[in-house]
């Protein structure tokens, strides 16, 4: 796509063509360039080639990240099975995952008042770090956040009391204060018996 | 009029657009089938990203991208086409027309005439496979909010209006986010780019 001096426009901005929310006159502009511009058309392909990739993958319950119930419900129209477990601060659940589960999903209910944004950690028994993420984005108001994992993942993972610290961050005056703490039990993974 | 010849498509790659368009116009079948052939290579890839995007269904975007080009050859060789210098604009109106016939109808996977031989068609199925194993530790690998924003935006295609509401973020925060993933996931897609 160009702009008013015709230049090629970026890879982000081509992307966005893909989106729901893009205005009609920017989606009609994109498709006149794109069908003057060899070069922008190949970018245009490789923008979708990576939407369908990326949609592709949460089918498949290939991602770990914070996310919402909108995605949750999407996903559960896809029929990607999705097994959840929702703990408070200082809660300690028995979990494993299903050798049929796709997706785990922890609420992590907690008082995230005034709080911006969070850091997460989980660590093995052994003290060892499994799992991380940083400016995890919190909405006011919020009383939980949702983390989705991979369920081949967690299978994986050794047996045994794993912790997980939410700390505030995200210039946060409490920045790095402990928000709450959960305990996996983690019991290994389950296969259903065969009838 | 440069007059449009090659032994493969490779050596037309340096005609413009409206070279071929004219190169056609006016011609019995069969009687300028290396520039339809170029035409075809170079437009039927943009009108199937076309139908990506407004049928949300591969088959159907196949579909489109035939019954384009079969109307825009058939409309070059009628000498149909005023000016032969905007065929890209042509083809972009006739993939709007189409569409929308496409959209109306339940019959969009009735089967076509294949009028193009297999060699002709530029949308090789390898180019257009995705790899979700090459995706997966892209997106592992970006920070966890345009991790989060690019899976709500492009799996369960929320608008960045509603990923503000869910995230505590204004509308153009989210849009700076998923330009600022997919320029990382982009970059990180091409170093696993395979040999």
């Amino acid at each position: 796509m160009t702009d008013a001096r015709g230049r090629c426009l970026s890879f982000g901005e081509l992307a966005d063509y893909w989106t729901s929310d893009i205005p009609e006159a920017d989606a009609e502009r994109i498709e006149a360039h794109v069908f003057e511009c060899a070069s922008c058309a190949r970018l245009l392909a490789e923008a979708e080639q990576l939407r369908a990739g990326l949609g592709a993958l949460a089918l498949a319950g290939g991602f770990q990240a914070f996310v919402t119930d909108g995605l949750l419900n999407r996903l559960a129209r896809d029929g990607v099975r999705v097994r959840a477990y929702a703990l408070n601060p200082g809660d300690t659940i028995r979990c494993s995952a299903w050798a049929d589960d796709e997706v785990l999903v922890a609420r992590l209910r907690a008082d995230f008042k005034g709080i911006p944004a969070v850091d997460a950690e989980m660590r093995l028994p052994t003290g060892e770090q499994w799992g991380r993420s940083t400016d995890v984005p919190v909405r006011e108001g919020a009383t939980e956040l949702v983390l989705a994992l991979p369920a081949t993942r967690v299978r994986s993972a050794p047996e045994g009391p794993m912790r997980l610290t939410l700390r505030a961050s995200g210039s946060h005056a409490g920045d790095g204060a402990i928000v709450a703490e959960y305990i996996f039990d983690h019991e290994g993974a389950h296969e259903r018996p065969l009838h | 009029m440069a007059r449009v010849t090659g032994s493969g498509a490779t050596s037309l790659d340096a005609f413009a657009d409206g070279s071929l368009a004219r190169a056609v116009a006016g011609t019995k079948p069969g009687q300028a089938a290396e520039a339809e052939t170029e035409l075809y290579r170079r437009f039927a890839p943009r009108v199937r990203l076309y139908g990506l995007k407004y049928l949300r269904d591969r088959g159907a975007a196949d579909d489109l991208a035939q019954q384009v080009m079969l109307i825009v050859i058939e409309r070059l060789r009628a000498g149909e086409v005023r000016d032969p210098d905007q065929v890209a604009s042509f083809i972009l109106s006739t993939s709007r027309m189409v569409a929308v016939g496409l959209r109306r109808t339940e019959a969009r996977r009735e089967h076509l005439l294949v009028r193009f031989d297999s060699q002709q068609d530029a949308v090789s199925p390898d180019e257009w496979s995705i790899d979700a194993a090459r995706i997966a530790p892209c997106l592992a690998g970006i920070a966890e909010r345009e991790r989060t924003i690019l899976l709500l935006t492009f799996y369960a295609e929320k608008t960045s209006d509603e990923i503000g509401r869910a995230l505590g973020m204004t509308a153009g925060a989210v849009r700076v986010c998923r330009h600022r993933g997919l320029a990382s996931m982009r970059t990180c897609l091409e170093t696993r780019r395979r040999p």
